[in-house]
């Protein structure tokens, strides 16, 4: 593997210019750095939805890009006036899940619960039914469109993670694992039925520039950073201040140990579900104005938000958040160097990475099966 | 799994059975459908349903496998065409790669096979292996050629590349550096990205430092407007070409008003309606369009389905004279039909017109391509 | 013959026929089948096996086949020479992605080969000398005996070969010293560990040994098709290797080629039904596949292939004759001092869940370890067994510092142990179970028990366990499943297991935990005959009953600190004793 890498830093590209550029050229720096954090934002708000997830219900959750995809694509459906396909998932996730609760409540001769179920289900679906069809058709402003976008990526979370992984909550890591990337494939084979092979842009947000301090950048990139920022300080006051996101901390904690205190664990995944969702939601809102967005972006997105969760050992929000940083930094400064071995270049830091931790910590082996 | 071998084995030998007492003629069809290719193959999948279900008076019966755009797949598929479906002509696949792979299979088999994808090198030379195998769009070299030449209209003396970090993005690189080398052009920057990057700013900046009088995009679909749109941000003034790999509707609904101004070539079927009447392809060309776009909705053509009609029309020069020589399903059939394929002259095409000899299994020449550009957000012929 | 062995007969027998009777195109599934097949028993030694899991073996088959594509098209290598020369490329690179994963938890290792797989795509791609994304063609076919292997009916037949062959050293393996130990991997490092094993070294081995099975069937790829290009070796592809493994059964050999062939007929089935029923708008198959592994998953964990074994009936598996007999430990002088503890301590943060605690243990006694809940019993367990070393203080075991071995090097001095929650493998035999306390005992490494050129040791191993199941009187169950019996002989099969190692000094966690009033009797009586055949025994246990009984010697523990020590007279007069335990304990020590 080293061979063609140290072979291409002699390739043309470079060689024949004949120009000494670096990326620490002062015209250049800047300029990588601002488009690297603005990437990087993005990937840090995955990976903490990563870290949540895995903390609370040990699913190490790939499918986290396609909550991005759907985000965009559901939204640039609407803009075509179109019901967007993530409707129908809803509906059928709804349809399953209403039938899982329902039988479990029948078994444990709950009838009033069954019913009360049964009629939820059906009143919920009937409702974001009419509710998206309507507004679809009508054509909404943008921030109707957004919250009618919000309103049905993310109950996919607490879905997926009912009929999915709540069956499988005593399963060992490796077995939700798996799991976790058959459902990647299922979601991604459907993001491509309801939303076709090319890739849609929604409106911006912001248009127009700024300038800071010498650099110009696009009012979109501010909004990214900002909102990234904005979501992350939520999520610490979410964490650190609020009953809910500290029963959330304790279950990540000590399953045994949050059921004692009166947490359900299957409640506490299920929230961290909706998080997971809302965070990959709103990252797709965020980033459709600027690139346009395909039924298998989400994947690769996701991964550089885990490369970061990985820094931080899929446990430190903070690390993981600065890990994804500078997966985002890297990736810019690589795209401009060496721009054909980028993917490589990103994909291979988690080895050292890795590599440092193994030396660094002592690990206990987690008992499972 | 010992059942179902025994099924399929029955299944296989009721359908030979019922294939030699018809003796229609059955074609393959092979197309990315999903994965990275799908934007291409799904046009040219759509486009199967309009072909033709007699030709000769013969029934046609097409079997469409999709290879998700991966080399095993594509080849297995063909295999199985071959074999399962007894299929005399073997159209596809999408990618060059797989067609590539594809082409043993049709030659171990004595099949012939039509490829739908880009690269020269699928039917050049035609030696022994190659002689069973023939393309329809235009290749990357006759599209290169195009855009140099037009680089070299407008005084473009340094050119820099930003393309897809695959096979695609590797052919035209190969190309450009070629057809620009002849034509005293420098490629002063060649950089990569991947299909799902969220940023290029890195690539555009490494080509803006070179400062190249134009830029090429060797990129395919929706993803090729990312470029586009950075250059346009860094306030980058030179012109900006793409590939023929743009061209559908998709490319100009996503671009909108950041892909302006894109220079790109393409089969005249791309501006069918802005052709002089004089020209040939016109009339084939809006008939194509108007029957997808009648089955499939407005604005839903693209020039890649049109590479499946015009192997359509090819296929129905060269199948009625075939059926003279042999009965289908037959080995001679197979070798009629590549000998007619071969033969065929003239056949106007929606991408050009095509004339076939035994050392060219394209045939086609500089008039199956035009320059087009973005301008108001629609193609324009550039006269 | 048993049931099994004539349908594996049969199988093989229609194995062979098949390339010759089946058409062409089926033939080609049938080697894809057998390729794939290849990688998913690898595969399954390291998921279901060992419990650890890879989205990477597609990659490996790539470097197998750009290994064997490159050195035959440029350098005019032979086949036959380029395959083992990509093996071991292969076995370096993931030796090196082992090395750096493997210390760590389980599932570091899968992500860290998604990573891989996609790095690895790019790297073939954007090296021209690889001929890049386009590919490298013009593969020589392989030639055998002078026979030019270019028919597909041919090539199945290596790949089937290849394939058995695969299977029958997975099988091997399985049934070997090594095999054993890398199973104990699947529950934790703690047992292995506990009985020498260095479950690192094995992890990084079972690994490498799974690429290796990925990168032959690499070599059969790149010769098969005669052209390499990096999308079969993609991520994607590496995925669909794991799933054939989960849908046909992760721990099963033959589970692994269950999978490859259901997972190919249906991608067959799917894409010929599905397009009619739900119209050709996109990859139905994927989305049919990733549902199904999930239903797998939550209905049928462990696969397809165990709900088949179960119709047939296993045959009592044959005994090897025994031409070894491993030495017997020398006995340790009675009265000298096997265990000292002096002064340890243990912090956990700013707990001190130990703090200065001294005793000894000689020669030929049982001693007790008692104490209420918390009083730091199980982690001065940990101490001595090397789980999880003392913070200060010093632990002496026959003669040597064992303070900061690790548990491996503790066992190998000639130390035993049991554990408090059974730490058995439900899914082996008795015999099976007990012999993995031998593991120390034996010398053959993984190649040597791929081949089956370890079968003196297993034969000898196979007698000392048997031998110490009749000591526990577990004899006439030795081929009983472990996950059927009753907790008493489950905690008397550990005994066996221990006892297997042929420990001088034997540690006992809680041995009569939820075992009914005869049990207890029973284990007194064979705790008191293994002391009195040169066995030292150092018990933890909450029983007072039991205890009072059966030790010489009592070391009771309370609040992380030593409480008092004596017989059990004694300890029972002890006052400190009495008010630690206010009565409560006792009582319900003795309910």
């Amino acid at each position: 593997m080293l061979g063609p890498v140290a072979f291409s830093l002699s390739a043309p590209s470079l060689a024949s210019k004949g120009l000494a550029l670096n990326i620490f050229d002062p015209a250049i720096f800047p300029i990588l750095t601002a488009d690297g954090l603005t990437n990087g934002a993005v990937y840090a708000l995955l990976s903490l939805a990563l870290v949540l997830v895995f903390a609370v219900t040990r699913v190490i959750f790939v499918p986290q890009g396609e909550f991005v995809m759907f985000g965009t694509l559901t939204l640039a459906s609407l803009q075509l006036g179109r019901v967007p396909g993530t409707l129908t998932l809803l509906l059928v996730l709804l349809a399953i899940s209403t039938v899982l609760n329902v039988v479990e409540a029948l078994r444990r001769g709950d009838g009033r619960a069954a019913g009360l179920a049964a009629g939820s289900g059906v009143a919920l679906g009937a409702g974001v039914w009419a509710l998206t069809t309507t507004l679809a058709a009508a054509k909404a402003p943008l921030l109707v469109q957004v919250l009618l976008t919000l309103l049905l990526v993310v109950p996919l979370g607490p879905l997926l993670y009912r009929v999915v992984f709540q069956p499988l909550r005593n399963a060992s890591v490796l077995v939700l694992l798996i799991a976790s990337v058959a459902l990647h494939l299922v979601l991604v084979g459907l993001g491509l039925v309801f939303f076709g092979p090319e890739g849609s842009r929604t409106p911006a947000f912001a248009e127009g520039n700024t300038a800071l301090g010498g650099v110009t950048l696009s009012n979109q990139s501010l909004l990214v950073i900002l909102v990234s920022a904005v979501l992350m300080l939520a999520l610490y006051y979410f964490f650190d201040r609020t009953l809910t996101g500290k029963a959330l901390r304790a279950t990540a904690v000590n399953r045994m140990g949050a059921r004692l205190v009166g947490i359900r664990p299957t409640a506490a995944g299920s929230l961290a579900f909706t998080v997971a969702a809302l965070i990959g939601a709103l990252s797709g809102l965020l980033i459709g104005p600027s690139i346009a967005v395909s039924y298998d972006t989400g994947f690769l997105i996701g991964l550089k938000g885990f490369v970061g969760a990985i820094i931080g050992g899929l446990v430190s929000y903070p690390v993981a958040a600065l890990g994804a940083l500078l997966v985002g930094l890297i990736e810019s400064y690589a795209s401009f160097s060496l721009s054909q071995w980028k993917e490589v270049i990103v994909f291979t830091l988690i080895l050292p990475v890795l590599l440092w931790r193994s030396l660094s910590s002592k690990h206990h082996d987690e008992e499972d099966e | 799994m010992k059942r179902s071998h025994q099924a399929r084995l029955t299944l296989t030998a009721l359908l030979a059975v019922s294939s030699l007492a018809l003796a229609d003629v059955r074609v393959g069809v092979i197309v990315s459908a999903t994965g990275p290719a799908a934007s291409l193959g799904i046009p040219e999948r759509n486009t199967v349903a309009l072909l033709p279900q007699t030709i000769g008076g013969q029934k046609i019966i097409y079997t469409i496998l999709d290879d998700a755009s991966d080399t095993t797949t594509a080849v297995t598929n063909a295999r199985k065409l071959i074999q399962e479906n007894k299929v005399d002509l073997i159209i596809g696949t999408t990618t060059t790669p797989a067609s590539l792979a594809m082409i043993d299979v049709a030659a171990e088999s004595k099949t012939p096979m039509i490829s739908l994808a880009a690269s020269e090198s699928i039917i050049k030379p035609v030696d022994a292996r190659r002689s069973w195998v023939f393309k329809t769009p235009q290749t990357d070299a006759l599209m290169a050629a195009a855009i140099v030449a037009h680089m070299q209209q407008n005084k473009v003396k340094t050119v820099g590349y930003i393309g897809f970090n695959d096979a695609y993005g590797e052919g035209w690189l190969a190309e450009l550096q070629k057809n620009a080398a002849a034509r005293g052009i420098r490629v002063v920057a060649t950089e990569r990205y991947a299909r799902t990057d969220t940023s290029v700013t890195g690539q555009v900046l490494k080509v803006l430092a070179a400062k190249p009088d134009a830029v090429l995009v060797g990129a395919s679909g929706v993803p090729a407007v990312l470029p586009q749109k950075t250059l346009n941000d860094r306030g980058y003034a030179g012109k900006i070409y793409q590939t023929h790999g743009v061209a559908n509707a998709d490319f100009l609904r996503v671009g909108g008003k950041d892909v302006e101004g894109a220079i790109l070539p393409a089969g005249p079927v791309l501006v069918a309606d802005q052709l002089p009447d004089s020209n040939p392809m016109k009339k084939v060309g809006l008939a194509y369009s108007n029957l997808y776009e009648g089955k499939y909705g407005q604005n839903s053509v693209s020039t890649f389905g049109a590479h499946m009609w015009d192997a359509g029309l090819l296929m129905q020069k060269a199948i009625p004279v075939a059926l003279k020589k042999a009965k289908p399903g037959t080995a001679d059939f197979r070798e009629a039909l590549r000998d007619a394929l071969q033969g065929t002259r003239n056949i106007i095409g929606a991408h050009g017109i095509f004339n076939l000899s035994a050392t060219d299994h394209l045939g086609l020449d500089a008039r199956s391509r035009v320059m087009v550009q973005v301008v108001n957000n629609t193609w324009k012929l550039i006269k | 013959m048993t049931p099994r062995l004539i349908l594996t007969l049969v199988a093989v027998l229609i194995a062979l026929a098949l390339p010759a009777v089946l058409p062409v195109f089926q033939v080609t599934l049938l080697t894809n089948v057998a390729i794939a097949a290849l990688t998913v028993v690898g595969l399954v030694l390291l998921t279901g096996v060992a419990g650890l899991t890879s989205f990477g073996q597609a990659a490996f088959m790539g470097v197998g086949a750009y290994t064997t594509a490159l050195l035959t098209t440029v350098y005019g290598w032979n086949p036959w020479l380029t395959l083992p020369a990509g093996m071991v490329v292969t076995a370096g690179v993931a030796a090196l992605l082992g090395l750096a994963t493997l210390r760590m938890q389980g599932h570091y290792l899968p992500l860290a080969t998604i990573a891989w797989g996609i790095s690895l795509y790019y790297v073939f791609g954007n090296s021209p000398a690889l001929g890049g994304f386009t590919g490298l063609r013009g593969i020589p076919p392989v030639n055998v005996f002078g026979l030019d292997l270019t028919d597909p009916r041919r090539f199945a037949y290596l790949a089937l070969v290849f394939l058995a062959l695969g299977i029958v050293a997975a099988q091997f393996l399985l049934s070997s010293r090594v095999g054993r130990a890398m199973r104990a991997l699947r529950s934790g490092t703690v047992v292995a560990e506990a009985f020498g094993a260095n479950t690192f070294s094995l992890r990084v081995q079972v690994f490498v040994l799974s690429s290796v099975f990925a990168s032959a069937a690499g070599w059969l790829y790149a010769h098969q098709q005669r052209f390499v290009n990096p999308t079969p070796f993609g991520l994607n592809v590496g995925i669909e290797y794991l799933f054939m493994a989960v849908l046909g059964g992760a721990g099963y050999v033959w589970g692994g080629v269950a999978g490859a062939v259901l997972i190919t007929a249906l991608r067959e089935v799917l894409q010929n039904v599905l397009p009619s029923l739900l119209g050709t708008g996109g990859n139905y198959e994927v989305i049919v596949l990733g549902i199904i592994i999930i239903l797998v998953l939550q209905f049928a964990r462990r696969g397809l292939w165990p709900l088949l074994e179960r119709l047939v009936p296993a045959g009592t598996p044959r005994l090897l004759a025994r031409a070894l007999t491993f030495p017997h430990r020398p006995d340790p002088t009675p009265g000298s001092v096997i265990l000292n503890v002096q002064d340890a301590v243990k912090q956990f943060g700013g707990l001190k869940a130990v703090s200065d605690v001294s005793f000894d243990v000689q020669a030929g006694e049982i001693v007790g370890l008692i104490g209420p809940n918390g009083a730091g019993k199980s982690t001065m367990f940990n101490l001595i067994t090397g789980v999880n070393p003392a913070t200060r203080g010093s632990v002496n075991l026959l003669g040597r510092d064992a303070t900061r071995l690790p548990a491996r090097t503790i066992h190998r001095l000639g130390v035993a142990r049991t554990f408090q929650h059974v730490r058995l493998f439900p899914e082996l035999s008795l015999l099976e179970n007990a012999m993995m306390g031998g593991y120390a005992r034996g010398k053959a490494g993984i190649v040597a028990s791929l081949l089956h050129l370890e079968r003196r040791e297993e034969a000898a191993l196979q007698g000392v366990a048997l031998a110490q199941l009749e000591r526990v009187g577990l004899r006439d169950r030795a081929f009983d499943q472990a996950g059927n019996l009753a907790l008493g002989q489950q905690r008397l099969l550990e005994i066996a297991r221990a006892l297997t190692a042929d420990p001088a000094f034997l540690l006992l966690d809680e041995p009569a935990a939820g075992l009914r009033y005869g049990e207890k009797a029973e284990l007194s009586a064979l705790l008191r005959r293994l002391r009195d055949e040169g066995v030292t025994i150092l018990i933890v246990e909450h029983d007072m009953d039991l205890v009072m009984n059966l030790v010489d010697r009592l070391v009771v523990m309370n609040g992380g600190q030593e409480l008092a020590q004596g017989n059990p007279q004694q300890v029972r007069d002890n006052p400190a004793v009495r008010e630690a335990y206010l009565g409560a304990d006792v009582e319900e020590g003795a309910a």
